[in-house]
């Protein structure tokens, strides 16, 4: 029997759909068979950025209309025999899916796949209670900015009041100079607020907007920092325990050539 | 979270010299107040945790918080001036305590490193620091 794990943020644009990318491949990659389900119904991304938006034939809401069966939705991964994606139907609402068919939806996919991944839609309407509803654990991911840790914090009020106990935190976009700085909110201060257990900080990363545009998920990328820190995030979630990435950027050259003259 | 609807009037014990928060009841909220998530309640409330900001906690008596206090907190809502409100680290949203409305000054100012309680002297919000019971005003013993 599989874990059907929900990534959610409350705000928008900061990472959820990347990092259920990201995990997913990177979980698949360790060898587990994964399946990533997108409840952004009619604002539908995550088949993008997994690269596999021209395969789509039907969709969640044709499984759960009974307009197919759940194996002709699925779509297999590119790159690895045990990742599949479950997309969101484009052309309807939110109000097409109901919580209690994603409760039976991810209870048929949790019977044959080890984590059900759920990419949740910004906000904390419909769209959110449909994603939660069938879902054992949660992963809330919060950018370093006040606007993100406060949907944060109210996302995961929601989540203990639906019973999803003890969210995970994804730290996600941090800029380790600027934190050093003191112009951006450093972990601790994330932490400090919302008061639940870090599975992982994951870098600003340039790499990640081309991976994502390429459809070709950054913890594949050895070289990408980003890439690396979702490696680590997928290991802990299979219960290794992986310490702390070091955030602190290696002096460059050109860095040290500055210092030299007296920049920095 | 759960909503306690307030009590349409509050018995205020003002007889006998006895101090009007004594009769009071007394709600004790054993978690951490996240955003959107309020408590109202007709009597005193105490928070074993923190209140982010974005949550509110409205009572009629005095509010503790055995925390941090960064969202809104209002005591005394039904016009009690003798209300006071105590956190560990004071450092609301907004404060209010029977009609008067207080917020932090602008700009940055380190926060507090000490439980403080917030009170009205003179017409005008105050913060102090906490004092056990004896020296306050309100004389709660």
């Amino acid at each position: 029997m599989g874990e059907v794990i929900v990534i959610t943020s409350g705000k928008g644009g900061v990472g959820k759909t990347t990092t259920t990318a990201n995990i997913g491949t990177g979980l698949a990659s360790l060898g587990y068979k994964v399946v990533l389900v997108d409840t952004d119904i009619g604002l539908r991304n995550l088949d993008v950025v997994m690269g596999l938006e021209n395969r789509i034939v039907y969709d969640i809401v044709d499984v759960t209309t009974g307009n197919c069966r759940l194996k002709q939705a699925l779509i297999k991964d590119k790159r690895f025999e045990g990742l599949y994606l479950l997309p969101a139907a484009q052309t309807k609402d939110k109000s097409a899916v109901t919580p209690e068919d994603m409760k039976n939806l991810t209870g048929e996919l949790k019977a044959e796949f080890d984590f059900v991944i759920i990419d949740c839609p910004a906000g904390i309407e419909q769209g959110f209670k449909n994603a939660i509803a069938g879902a054992e654990k949660a992963i809330v991911i919060a950018t370093p900015e006040v606007s993100a840790v406060r949907d944060a914090d109210r996302i995961i009020g929601l989540l203990e009041a639906a019973e999803l106990r003890e969210p995970k935190l994804i730290v996600n976009r941090i800029r380790p100079l600027m934190v050093k700085k003191g112009d951006m909110m450093g972990i601790e201060d994330m932490i400090d607020i919302l008061a639940i257990d870090l599975l992982g900080v994951v870098p600003d990363d340039e790499s990640i907007v081309v991976s994502t545009n390429r459809g070709e998920p950054a913890v594949l990328d050895n070289n990408s920092r980003a890439g690396e820190a979702y490696r680590n995030i997928a290991k802990r979630i299979t219960g290794q325990q992986v310490p702390l990435m070091n955030l602190e950027v290696p002096d460059g050259l050109l860095h040290k050539f500055k210092k030299l003259l007296g920049f920095k | 979270m759960k909503v306690n609807p307030m009590k349409p009037k509050v018995q205020l014990g003002h007889g006998g010299g006895a101090s009007p928060q004594v009769d009071e009841d007394t709600i004790l909220v054993q978690r951490t107040l996240r955003s959107g998530q309020s408590v109202h309640y007709a009597g005193n409330v105490v928070v074993l945790g923190d209140v982010n900001p974005g949550a509110e906690i409205i009572a009629s008596g005095n509010i503790i918080i055995m925390g941090a206090l960064r969202g809104v907190a209002h005591a005394g809502v039904e016009g009690n001036e003798e209300a006071v409100v105590t956190a560990f680290r004071l450092q609301p949203t907004q404060l209010r305590i029977a009609n008067h409305i207080t917020r932090a000054p602008d700009g940055n100012y380190p926060g507090p490193d000490q439980p403080e309680t917030a009170r009205i002297k003179n017409g005008e919000v105050i913060i102090e620091a906490y004092q056990p019971a004896g020296e306050r005003s309100t004389g709660i013993c």
